[in-house]
């Protein structure tokens, strides 16, 4: 009896061995090139047109050189996105892997569907972080290659910046496409601008889109005229969407506003004029940390937003207030800190009324935790709105 | 050296004694196959497991942001559960499931009541193993070759079947700290993200939906019901119950925990919810990570649990299978039984629309909550009666004796 026990164990056994050898040797197995240079990473998407799609990938293939990749783009046209997404492996030779791709840009024209599509059809994941152009995202992704080329900047280096030290109200696909969908019907994303300067001549204007061929390089063709290089990058303006499309844009103090009370913003610069005895001071500060709170009443049809903002003031005209060491001095700075955060705040909210949104959130506070009223009574626009801003200083 | 000898002795005995009782179905002639240690841990693992892979999204697409609600009182079911098999492991003594049966409700009744306990866990067993196979195939591999892979799954479960609950209490052992270390991972990203959770609020705006959602998810109730095989087999001490019952209480709360993250993500949006969305993606590059697919790597540790589950499923199948047959052919049932799960995950439900009308109708609504209960309030009623009876022979006994 125990040699049948050996016997199933030996059957096993040989089982698992062929299953490994099959595994290992088997035609899709075997034709795999898994060598790492056939591979495409598509680091950044950029997303342009309603009716046809005009989809622009910023694409990272290794080179035979150890530790060298290129970087390059690439812009394809189709219907809809999930057929663009199939033009681009067409174009590129091979499956684009869409999975490492952590940016996309989103052109003036775009519908936010389209996102919704590009996140649930496709292997880009929930987490990718948003950006607007300021009108075509087939430019400005070629312009963003362009400039990370010369400079050696990543994506990474983009994001880890922009979400968390910068005062920059940041997004992902799944946040915008949520917030798009919460009561206030409102999402927005910062909107990305090349800082360019005259360059060397030829060339032309990097950018636009070819169907199925790489434009991103300069060079070849000259028509003589001066190009405009890319040599930074500005995050200033937000871009703000309704489930149409993009409505408007908010300019950087409004932007700045909603920054405030959206995004995790850590060492952000914040500038103020503190009036002490009848002069002005320009003293400017470093945000430590903040925590945003919105109280609903719906009895009073008033919101309340609450920010306690812990900031640390450093410059030369904070050092000769700082120097009187007494409790009105540090009173005047903590009013200024709190009227230039107040402002943007203001700022915020009644530019982004006028287009009839609500960047704040404000309507999607009182649906959680009023439902009855908003379905009854509320009404954006006719609610008060009051901001009480608390600055500590460290 | 003398010692070693001595180890080397009780191994082969204890062996030996593992062969001998798998001749003789529902008998425990065999000795302990599971420290207090390992149901412990076999709990942590049943109470994760699949609740953390499709039921949460299916729950969202029909419910939106009260999901979270329906998955705490579907897990909560569970407990309940789970507290009455605890209290029958305890309750046991040296007696098995099997055996508990045959003396309350006789030898026809149990094996009777066995068939259907077998059918409940074949059926969980499949919904279990086409999870699985939906999460790996959506989420992991880009082309998923599922009657292949199958296979992969199937020739652990045959080795399963083919060895003592011992063998799968230590792979469970084994396989424990991974798991662990994949939901530390994600718990650790998910508070670094800093989501917003008051997405979960207004609730229970719309409960007609909320009703459909419970009814229509109920297929994932049930799933410590493999713990009826641990009756009569634990080395239980003092306190085993009290740590058993804190250990599926902290995997519950974990998936609670998960399930409030992803209603919070997809409240606002549950038509994007699908079988591509799981905790993990959502998070890829919340902490600013864009250098690789961690999230990925945490989602397979914890995936570990899922085929843990499945093995366990199986095992007890088998196990009922036997019982029922009157046989102990582990080998043979456990093909069949391969064989009969092959043909269902491939050409039933790995389609999407079978597994789902299989996973919602009204008899699965209906008979796995009643199962989920049934099966360990009977055991539990069992083992009391047997308590009862085998107290009042010792005290006859000793009575006897002292008239004697």
């Amino acid at each position: 009896m125990r040699i049948t026990e050996r016997r199933k164990l030996l059957i096993y056994k040989l089982l698992l061995f062929v299953f490994a050898f099959v595994l290992a040797f088997m035609p899709s197995t075997a034709s795999r090139n898994l060598e790492v240079n056939s591979r495409v990473i598509v680091e950044m998407l950029g997303i342009d047109g309603a009716d046809e799609i005009e989809l622009t990938a910023q694409y990272v293939m290794p080179t035979d050189t150890p530790d060298a990749t290129t970087k390059d783009k690439v812009t394809v046209k189709a219907k809809s996105i999930t057929e663009a997404v199939e033009a681009l492996n067409t174009a590129l030779g091979r499956r684009a892997e869409l999975g490492q791709c952590s940016v996309i840009v989103a052109g003036k024209d775009i519908k936010p569907d389209v996102l919704g599509t590009l996140m649930n059809a496709t292997d880009v994941t929930a987490n990718v972080y948003l950006t607007a152009a300021s009108d075509k995202a087939s430019d400005a992704v070629g312009d963003i290659t362009e400039f990370m080329k010369k400079t050696g900047a990543t994506e990474a280096d983009f994001i880890a910046y922009s979400t968390k030290q910068a005062h920059v109200a940041t997004v992902t696909i799944l946040n915008f496409l949520s917030d798009l969908g919460s009561a206030s019907k409102t999402a927005y994303m910062p909107i990305i601008e090349m800082i360019k300067e005259e360059g060397g001549s030829g060339g032309g204007q990097s950018g636009g889109g070819q169907s199925g061929g790489s434009d991103g390089q300069s060079g070849g063709g000259g028509s003589g005229e001066q190009k405009k290089e890319p040599v930074g990058m500005k995050v200033e303006k937000l871009a703000l969407y309704n489930n149409d499309g993009r409505v408007g844009e908010l300019e950087s103090s409004a932007a700045r506003g909603v920054a405030w009370i959206s995004a995790p913003i850590e060492n952000g610069v914040v500038v103020s004029k503190v009036k002490y005895k009848g002069d002005e001071y320009d003293v400017s500060a470093r945000l430590l940390d903040k925590s945003v709170s919105i109280d609903v009443l719906p009895k009073k049809n008033r919101a309340v937003i609450n920010l306690t903002a812990t900031v640390q003031p450093n410059c030369d005209k904070f050092n000769v207030l700082e120097a009187k060491k007494d409790k009105k001095t540090k009173a005047a700075i903590k009013a200024g800190f709190s009227e230039a955060i107040k402002k943007e705040m203001k700022a915020a909210y009644e530019d982004s009324l006028a287009l009839g949104l609500d960047p704040l959130f404000v309507g999607q506070q009182f649906y959680r935790f009023e439902p009855d009223f908003f379905e009854k009574g509320y009404e954006l626009g006719n609610t008060k709105v009051v901001f009480n801003v608390n600055v500590l200083l460290k | 050296m003398a010692q070693s000898n001595v180890n080397e002795k009780q191994i082969n005995s204890t062996a030996q004694s593992d062969k001998e009782a798998q001749k003789t179905p529902g008998k425990t002639t065999e000795t302990k196959q599971s420290t207090s240690k390992q149901l412990i841990v076999v709990v942590f693992i049943l109470s994760l497991a699949t609740k953390l892979y499709l039921l949460p999204i299916y729950l969202i697409q029909m419910t939106g942001r009260d999901a979270y609600i329906a998955l705490s009182i579907e897990v909560a079911f569970d407990l309940i559960a789970l507290g009455l098999l605890l209290a029958a492991i305890m309750l046991a003594g040296d007696k098995s499931f099997f055996e508990l049966l045959e003396e309350v409700i006789g030898k026809v009744g149990a094996k009777i009541f066995v068939a259907f306990v077998a059918l409940f866990l074949f059926f969980k067993l499949n919904i279990s193993a086409a999870e699985t196979s939906t999460f790996y195939s959506d989420n992991v591999f880009a082309d998923f070759d599922a009657p292949f892979m199958i296979i992969v799954l199937l020739i652990f479960l045959g080795s399963v079947a083919n060895h003592t609950l011992r063998s799968l209490c230590r792979i469970n052992e084994l396989m424990a700290p991974i798991v662990a270390l994949g939901i530390v991972m994600l718990i650790a990203i998910v508070i670094a993200t800093g989501f917003d959770f008051a997405n979960i609020f207004p609730a229970m705006r719309n409960g007609l939906d909320f009703r459909r959602a419970m009814m229509r998810n109920a297929a994932w109730i049930g799933d410590f019901t493999p713990l009826v095989l641990f009756i009569g087999r634990t080395k239980t001490k003092k306190h085993t119950a009290v740590f058993a019952a804190a250990s599926g209480t902290v995997g519950s709360a974990v998936v609670v925990f998960f399930g409030i993250v992803l209603c919070a993500a997809f409240g606002n949006i549950k038509n994007f919810a699908d079988s591509c969305t799981n905790i993990s993606n959502i998070l890829q590059f919340s902490i600013g990570n864009v250098y690789g697919r961690i999230d990925l790597l945490s989602s397979i540790l914890w995936s570990v649990s899922a085929f843990i589950e499945t093995a366990l499923f199986f095992y007890a199948t088998c196990r009922c299978v036997e019982y029922v047959i009157g046989r102990n052919i582990h080998f043979w049932v456990g093909l069949s039984l391969c064989v009969i799960l092959y043909f269902l995950q491939v050409f039933a439900m790995t389609d999407p629309t079978i597994f789902s009308t299989v996973a919602s109708c009204i008899p699965t609504a209906v008979m796995t909550p009643v199962f989920a209960i049934l099966i360990p309030a009977l055991a539990l009623i069992s083992a009391i009666v047997v308590r009862k009876r085998d107290k009042k022979q010792s005290e006859q006994g000793s009575e006897n004796e002292a008239e004697k």
